[in-house]
């Protein structure tokens, strides 16, 4: 194979010799690899954590029946345990608690039937705990929790010990009566489960005659789709009949929003990665191009020098692809925590330390890698095959040789950039169709911009550098002019290093301002949310039902307002509920108390049509992300599952509420009540009476209260600026994608410039013998790097700007509903353009040095 | 042998045509040492290019050996390069990466053919142009007389119908010059036939046969101490 010859003494010294270049290359394509390996795995660990522990809450129950998370009446077990086929049927309250040990250990509480439910789950007690549980034992004591040994040994309790847990009624004591091996419950969540008998469990978390589940087992050969239905008809509507992989599938839904939010990241990085490699290919095709022209001359074909490219980048990627499966199995070992830890707080409790490794993650990281880098060397491969051995064989001045002359560039680019606006269009004005106004479609479409803006790079470098050199170059002296000049002689390949910036910038700045007006509209909405003086919690400011939060009695309100200067403590609870195969988030409020200061964001109807919320009246107000997924209109009615039953409630509002990436619905707290006989609340937000001091009167809470429960009571600034940080630690990664691209953008500067150096150390030689000054020609070519920098970083915050408006209008305002706005961020636009300035001077620093340091006599002969 | 008939060469410069070649017709037999001589401009690389296979004629058909070069495609151009021709380039052309033995073995080694059968041949035709101790040497450690050596017997390693020399000499001093020419000299008396651009006298003198072209025609041809034809 002719192939093997050209790999073996062309490409091997070329790898050997463009060190630099090599490294560069395989470290773009490692990091691409270790972010899709990484995410991958993480991804699916946390989806394996979670089907774990149901697995192994759920025992031996074949069917799990669920209603709203505040629980529903226990009378229906009897209805379920009368289904022919059911074997048994055991209620469960399924809840958790605050354990004040050596430090807050937030604890999975199973209450259970003590004398049923090891027909469906196993527990093995420890030697230690042989002697003890009698269940008529823990039944008599409504003290009496299980741990589990693991628990136990972390937190130095024995049995017979008392620990404190925070329940609904503020913190309690319990005995621990026995300890768990670890096997069946006893082994998720990390071990931190604690089990109680069903009515202690009920009086401790305010679900007095109320379970949240029925796990049910079969009779030895019933059919459980026959049995399902069976129960299905038994219960009201509205309550969910799964099986424990339907529960996984429904967490798995619940979570999509934030897993689809990771992926983007990681296709940013392979697709920054690419472009490196587009970079690195196309450099190295201009740089050699006198080795393509002498081969072309010598018989190589076209297919051989394609093949010659094509070939040195699959090695490169083999290197790059293996190191990053390898560096992205330890990138998910190191953040597996990190990222259980934000599901938990945002979405679901769960505890994950290990990862789910299976030789398939790497192996797609792998395969992805290697695809991706053929394809983005591809293009500038095939430009190589282009290069007329003529031209490249002769020492003269080229004309340059493109894959797609100027002509056709500019064609292709126009092209795609209205491609990318049809299919805008078609978004914006198709809103019902699935596929046209899909986030696939405005995927696509941004891709098309980018690869449109890239391919007009040259068209527009070249009309900014005949605008430099009639207007700015008379007032920058001979090294500006020079410098101009300079860059206008190598169009093509310049504009590959300004693309570089401009991806870079654009990345930057269309991240930048969809954090911004994330932000801004959250923030927005929050302060028209937040209008108390005090907000009063049991739990992080943000957490949601599920997450480190423990509710309070919801009378409470009648307490706090007997603290001196308190005007008002208005109550709050939210809570998940199945609707349409959704967990969407009920926010329950006293609206009537609510009128009288709160503006509520209304994106569809009147503030007015508030009051229709009002007690005593089957309305809600639906948020904008549910309302347009479901097709829901003011007026319209929906069916809502409640422990009595399905009820029917007219929508009176679309607001605007980003509580929940699934969608969320307000009602009014009496009407929860009336149907939910829940009496609990998540916070109160305090008003404080004129001429009070905040901070006094949050002082006078938290003694007041700070006894019997742990609170959070924090000024309504306090609580913003958490929720602002909350916010702001969400983005972190996004930063992290930032600093890449813009570190991988200068490395394209940089090794643009080098060769455009070495290409011209004959015409440097030239300049310096005839008396150009070091310092003249170092600043040539660090002002060459600059307007590079300029060009570059003007497209990126254009298009970054476009870009960000697309991302909110196709990734965003679909899951946070059509009043979150674009806003511009104008410091990352100041910011993007003074780095991109800077950035790339200090990028032409090195290779500066480099044509300052030109041996005059050996430059002269120099060919 | 190698024939030109009628054959034009024209590019377009934006909307300007350029006649770089005008109706040539010429015959080179076999064994000749043909030096081609004129003025800048007037035609004598392009007709290099074209007997080198590196360009196609606008019109007019050209031959080497009975097999025609115009009219064909990319890849088989590519191969007849690879090997009916021998390319000798004022500015050697090396790769500087490969050593002076490995830049002989290219063309072979474009053919798939292994380094390790190639080399032997590569090694001997370094010593036959003079450099039998620096195959290993790469072009930045050898002078411009020695690279020259080096692109000759690069050229000489396919067995090619024809050796094509674009100003061999035009960046040698005079010494070094003279080893050059005759060095070829040598070589087209042992029969290789060898197509040579100078605008040199004295460097033509070395010919068997010297044409003058003038504005893209043949203006003078002392084939047989006669005119042009």
């Amino acid at each position: 194979m002719n192939l093997a010859n050209l790999f073996l003494h062309i490409s091997a010294k070329r790898v050997r010799l463009q060190v630099v270049h090599t490294v560069m290359t395989v470290v773009g394509i490692c990091l691409g690899v270790a972010a899709i390996v990484s995410i991958g795995i993480v991804n699916k660990s946390v989806i394996h954590s979670f089907e774990d522990s149901i697995n192994r809450v759920t025992g031996r129950a074949a069917l799990q029946i669920t209603g709203a998370a505040a629980g529903f009446p226990e009378g229906l077990l009897e209805r379920v345990q009368s289904v022919p086929g059911v074997e048994y049927a055991v209620p469960v309250i399924d809840t958790q608690g605050i354990l004040y040990g050596a430090r807050e250990n937030t604890l999975m509480i199973l209450g259970v039937d003590v004398l049923q439910d090891s027909n469906v789950r196993d527990y093995k007690l420890s030697d230690e705990s042989a002697d003890i549980p009698d269940p008529l034992l823990f039944l008599a004591r409504p003290d009496s929790i299980l741990v589990t040994r693991a628990l136990a040994e972390r937190e130095g309790v024995k049995i017979d010990q008392k620990i404190r847990v925070e329940t609904v009624n503020g913190i309690q004591t319990f005995r621990v009566r026995g300890m768990l091996d670890p096997e069946g419950p006893a082994k998720t969540m990390g071990g931190n489960i604690a089990i109680m008998d069903l009515p202690a469990a009920q009086m401790a978390f305010g679900k007095d005659g109320l379970i949240d589940r029925i796990d049910v087992t079969m009779i030895h050969g019933a059919d459980l789709e026959t049995v399902r239905s069976r129960i299905q008809q038994a219960i009201p509507e509205g309550y969910s009949v799964d099986t424990p992989a339907g529960r996984t599938k429904q967490v798995e839904m619940l979570i999509s929003h934030f897993q689809k939010n990771i992926n983007l990241i990681s296709f940013i990085a392979v697709f920054v990665g690419m472009y490196l490699i587009y970079n690195a290919v196309s450099i190295s095709v201009v740089q050699r191009r006198k080795e393509i022209g002498i081969l072309r001359a010598l018989g190589a074909t076209r297919r051989q020098v394609i093949a010659l490219f094509l070939g040195e980048t699959f090695i490169i990627a083999i290197v790059g692809s293996a190191l990053g499966a390898a560096v992205g199995v330890l990138f998910a070992r190191s953040a597996i925590g990190a990222v259980g830890q934000t599901v938990s707080e945002l979405y679901m409790r769960t505890s994950i330390s290990e990862i789910s490794f299976t030789w398939a993650d790497p192996m797609i990281g792998f395969i992805i890698g290697m695809l991706s880098s053929l394809a983005a060397a591809l293009f500038p491969a095939l430009t190589s095959a282009r290069i007329s051995p003529i031209s490249a064989i002769r020492s003269v001045p080229y004309s340059e040789e493109g894959f797609l002359s100027s002509g056709k560039l500019k064609v292709v680019s126009a092209l795609f950039v209205f491609l990318a606006a049809v299919m805008l269009l078609l978004y914006k004005t198709v809103q019902h169709s699935p596929y046209l106004h899909s986030t696939h479609v405005m995927f696509a479409a941004t891709i098309l911009l980018l690869l449109g803006i890239s391919f007009a790079t040259p068209a527009l470098l070249q009309g900014f550098l005949v605008l430099f050199r009639r207007v700015i170059s008379p007032f920058v002296g001979a090294s500006g002019r020079l410098a101009g000049l300079n860059l206008q002689k190598n169009i093509g390949r310049n504009a590959v290093a300004a693309a570089a910036i401009f991806y870079g910038i654009s990345v930057f700045v269309s991240s930048a301002g969809i954090i911004h007006s994330t932000k801004q509209s959250v923030m927005d909405w929050i302060d028209s949310y937040v209008r108390g003086d005090i907000i009063v919690t049991s739990g992080h400011p943000i957490a949601t039902t599920g997450a480190q939060n423990i509710p309070m009695p919801v009378d409470m309100w009648k307490e706090i307002e007997k603290v001196p200067g308190v005007l008002s403590a208005d109550p709050f609870r939210k809570i998940y509920v199945n609707y349409k195969s959704r967990r969407i988030l009920l926010l329950t409020l006293d609206i009537a108390r609510r009128m009288q200061y709160s503006p509520f964001t209304i994106a569809e109807g009147k503030r007015e049509d508030m009051r229709r919320l009002l007690p005593g009246r089957n309305y809600i107000a639906m948020n904008e992300a549910l309302s347009a997924k479901e097709h829901v209109k003011p007026g319209d009615s929906v069916l809502l599952p409640t422990p009595q039953g399905p009820v029917r409630f007219t929508v009176a509002v679309i607001n605007v509420d980003y509580s929940s990436d699934s969608g969320s619905i307000l009602m009014d707290m009496n009407t929860y009540h009336r149907y939910w006989k829940e009496h609990l609340a998540d916070s109160f937000s305090v008003r404080i009476k004129p001429g009070e001091n905040v901070e006094a009167v949050r002082e006078a809470i938290a003694q007041k209260f700070g006894r019997d429960r742990k609170l959070f009571v924090l000024p309504a600034r306090e609580f913003k600026k958490e929720i602002r940080k909350v916010i702001e630690q969400g983005f972190a990664v996004n930063h992290a994608v930032n600093a890449i691209t813009m570190l991988i953008a200068c490395l394209g500067i940089i090794v643009t410039l080098l060769a455009s150096v070495l290409e011209r150390t004959r015409e440097i030689g030239i300049l310096r013998s005839v008396g150009m000054l070091r310092s003249q020609v170092s600043r040539v070519v660090i002002i060459e790097s600059m307007l590079l920098g300029i060009v570059g970083g003007a497209l990126g915050v254009g298009a970054g700007m476009i870009i960000g408006w697309m991302s909110l209008e196709g990734f965003l305002r679909g899951d946070y509903g059509a009043s979150m706005h674009y806003h511009i961020d104008y410091a990352s636009i100041f910011w993007a353009l003074g780095l991109s300035t800077v950035l790339s001077a200090l990028a032409g620093v090195y290779p500066a040095r480099r044509a300052a340091k030109t041996n005059i006599t050996e430059a002269l002969a120099y060919e | 042998m190698i024939e030109l008939r009628n054959v034009s060469r024209t590019y377009s410069h934006g909307t300007k045509e350029i006649h770089a070649l005008r109706d040539v017709t010429l015959r080179i037999e076999t064994g000749e040492f043909l030096s081609v001589m004129g003025p800048s401009g007037s035609g004598k690389s392009t007709l290099l290019n074209l007997i080198g296979g590196l360009d196609q004629p606008t019109s007019g058909e050209l031959f080497i050996d009975g097999r025609p070069l115009h009219g064909v495609t990319d890849d088989e151009l590519t191969l007849i390069r690879r090997r009916r021709v021998g390319f000798i380039f004022q500015f050697f052309n090396l790769l500087p990466i490969l050593t002076a033995s490995e830049n002989v073995s290219l063309p072979l080694l474009l053919e798939g053919i292994p380094y390790s059968k190639v080399k032997p041949k590569a090694e001997a035709l370094l010593r036959k142009v003079g450099l039998g101790e620096r195959t290993e040497h790469r072009p930045e450690q050898l002078s411009g007389g020695e690279m020259q050596r080096v692109a000759i017997a690069r050229a000489l390693i396919t067995g090619p119908a024809v050796l094509l020399a674009d100003e061999p000499t035009g960046n040698l001093d005079s010494r070094t010059s003279e080893d050059i020419f005759r060095l070829l000299k040598g070589l087209n008396a042992e029969g290789q036939t060898i197509v040579m651009v100078t605008h040199d006298p004295k460097a033509a003198a070395y010919g068997t046969r010297v044409i003058t072209l003038q504005d893209g025609s043949l203006s003078e041809d002392t084939a047989a101490g006669g005119r042009a034809l």
